[in-house]
């Protein structure tokens, strides 16, 4: 199935949605299973031998993609076309009767691009069945009571389409912060709402889930790519900024990786495990397994960054380049740590999608010299970073997956995903 | 008795040197393992967190016994031909000797193994045996040795294990309730308090959000207590996560008005 862009919607990371009991993580190997428990133990076992953390650095001799040469092959995908593809599969899903409410939320792991598409939603106009989406932005102050939380969702339209990008943008974990989304939440419960989409992080609904036990508002979540779908995904993403299909192999075997399926002379190729890995790795979370990726892609050894145009074939038919193995990928590693701080503002960071320093001190309880200290040293590891723009701290795509191994070890509430 | 010991002597009379080193040199290997992984094995679990640091500390005394008892299954025939008279003759005098000599040690010995076999506490544990609390560190041979909160090591011998009460906080789980107590006046809304308190809980980062949270009140002639129940991350977070609520609850609580019972005090005057 394809959209008016030439996007695969099956192979697009918000083409599917699933409820979230029937969300499975991509299967895995017992091998793959122990040698990821087992390097879990080793980092954690290893964190004070080199007290100094670092941040990574590549483990091969390959030269690394330009920036040039990475946005034509491993471009950043289209949020527009995916919120399409977004509300398509929704209208499919009510039209099969698997969905009938008039609100849907919509749950995500961070990285998977559903703020970024809801938040077009807007501009992209009506399609026809529906007025066009009004965007719901959240108050400059969370902090309010519950009576002020009724009096500022009466001032919100939300008799026509509306759209919230990200709930996690309307509260704070404070007492203070908390009146917002139950109020919303009774409202959408009690039908007093037109049609619209709420959008949520899935650390975020782990938390609201908790505190509001009775909210069943039956979520919806993007199913998790799979081998196949993440192959198809990253294949279109390169077709469709550089109108060539991607040739990529393996630098170490030279089996290949993309593309997924053989060639149509009937002869067979020989795949490479790299994308089973990478859906394992990344727990079919799309936005880490672009960032993996994007890491792991190569040049041909005797081409220099600049040489954009020698990894095309000589006849220009194809974009070729090469794939690290994912045991030679370094990825960030968690900080050495005795002390909750670290886990507190990571976790924050998580429960509410970025945080600016002020909230974050507020939500995590890490003030002053405490937190510009973990902040530093978490941004000197790559595992978070800072906004340009909204001056919000994030967890980095590729630190996440360390960062909820090491949250789920330390004990911390994680989500489901 | 006499014929025991004479047996026991003639028993021994076959013993070499050399057979006695060839043991000696098992049981210091044994002793050197033991000591290698109660130094090794907690020394890994105390950077790990969560479930693993639990089982890794809990393997310690049962690879001590089985230890143990694999050095005692190799040493035994190298000392003496294994036959039926030789047994019953060591295990008469071993019998004896722990009868009269070392009956509380035996005991203790005893209710070590029965503890490896029903965990009533294992390491890692929060246990309060005899008015004393603390996390079990380690389970020797024939006591169990808690730290408690103020750093101070107990040692608590296994055979306080068949007339003593055990509770046990977290019960080899890494969860492990924790209760933040509040004193108030009467007059208040008490819905509104305990819904208060119940966001406080939802919101300190050192509460694990996946397991239950409650908010209990009793009523006194003085006033109202309200216990504010549930989990930290770790249960050894308990003391900060107590405090944290107590902190955060005082903190909103006093926004809304609502004030703490005080007892009276009174001075008594120099005798």
């Amino acid at each position: 199935m394809k959209d008016e862009n030439g996007a695969d919607s099956e192979g697009s990371p918000l083409g599917q949605l699933i409820t979230m009991e029937s969300w499975r993580i991509p299967e895995t190997s017992v091998r793959r299973t122990v040698k990821g428990a087992v390097r879990h133990l080793m980092a954690q076992l290893r964190q004070g031998i080199a007290p100094e953390e670092e941040p990574f650095q590549s483990l091969d001799d390959l030269p690394v993609l330009s920036e040039r040469q990475r946005e034509r092959i491993a471009p950043y995908p289209d949020y527009f076309a995916q919120a399409r593809t977004l509300v398509a599969s929704l209208e499919t899903l009510r039209t099969s009767g698997a969905f009938s409410r008039d609100v849907a939320l919509i749950v995500a792991p961070p990285f998977s691009g559903l703020r970024e598409s809801l938040v077009r939603l807007p501009t992209l106009g009506p399609d026809g069945a529906t007025d066009p989406w009004r965007l719901v932005a959240p108050p400059e102050d969370l902090c309010m009571t519950e009576a002020q939380a009724r009096q500022w969702w009466d001032k919100q339209d939300l008799a026509s389409a509306w759209v919230i990008p990200e709930l996690g943008d309307f509260w704070l974990r404070h007492p203070a912060g908390l009146a917002l989304i139950p109020e919303l939440l009774r409202r959408v419960a009690a039908g007093e709402t037109g049609p619209g989409i709420i959008g949520c992080s899935s650390w975020c609904w782990q938390f609201w889930s908790r505190y509001l036990p009775d909210a069943h508002l039956g979520p919806l979540t993007p199913a998790p790519l799979d081998a196949e779908r993440l192959g198809r995904w990253f294949g279109n993403l390169s077709i469709l900024q550089d109108r060539r299909p991607l040739v990529a192999r393996m630098a170490d075997d030279g089996l290949y990786v993309l593309p997924i399926d053989d060639p149509d002379d009937g002869s067979r190729r020989k795949h490479a495990g790299f994308l089973r890995d990478l859906a394992i790795a990344s727990r079919g979370n799309p936005g880490v397994a672009l960032a993996i990726w994007q890491h792991a892609l190569r040049a041909r050894p005797e081409e220099s960054a600049e040489a954009e145009e020698q990894t095309t074939d000589e006849a220009g038919r194809y974009r070729e380049c090469w794939v690290v193995h994912m045991d030679q990928l370094s990825l960030p590693t968690m900080l050495q740590t005795y002390d909750r701080a670290i886990g507190f503002i990571l976790h924050a960071l998580l429960l509410h999608d970025g945080l600016d320093e002020e909230r974050l001190a507020m939500v995590s309880d890490v003030r002053g010299a405490p937190l510009q200290l973990a902040l530093s040293r978490l941004v000197r590891a790559d595992i978070i970073e800072r906004g340009d723009a909204s001056r919000h701290w994030r967890v980095t795509p590729l630190g996440y997956p360390t960062v909820r191994r090491h949250l789920l070890s330390w004990g911390y509430p994680v989500d489901e995903f | 008795m006499e014929e025991t010991l004479g047996g026991l002597k003639g028993l021994f009379s076959t013993v070499t040197s050399q057979a006695v080193m060839e043991a000696a040199i098992v049981i210091a290997a044994a002793a050197m393992l033991i000591f290698l992984i109660q130094k090794l094995v907690p020394g890994v679990a105390a950077r790990l967190g969560g479930k693993t640091r639990l089982y890794l500390l809990a393997s310690v005394p049962l690879l001590r016994l089985v230890i143990i008892v694999v050095t005692i299954v190799v040493v035994v025939p190298i000392l003496i031909e294994p036959s039926f008279e030789n047994m019953v003759a060591i295990f008469g005098t071993l019998g004896l000797a722990l009868g009269f000599a070392f009956k509380d040690y035996a005991n203790s010995l005893i209710a070590g193994i029965v503890t490896l076999y029903e965990m009533p506490y294992r390491p890692g544990d929060w246990i309060e045996v005899n008015g004393k609390y603390g996390e079990v560190r380690s389970i020797g041979t024939r006591a169990a040795e808690i730290v408690s909160p103020d750093d101070t090591v107990v040692l608590i011998p296994h055979s306080t294990l068949w007339n003593a009460l055990i509770a046990n906080g977290n019960d080899g789980t890494d969860n492990l309730m924790c209760v933040a107590e509040f004193h108030l006046t009467p007059g208040h809304d008490v819905r509104r308090v305990m819904s208060l308190l119940r966001d406080v809980a939802f919101t300190s980062p050192y509460t694990k959000t996946m397991k239950p949270i409650s908010v209990v009140v009793a009523q006194h002639p003085w006033g109202l207590t309200y216990r504010l129940k549930a989990y930290p991350l770790e249960p050894r977070d308990q003391f900060r996560f107590v405090s944290d609520l107590t902190a955060r609850g005082m903190d909103i609580l006093s926004e809304h008005g609502v004030c703490p019972a005080s007892v009276p005090v009174s001075v008594a005057s120099p005798a």
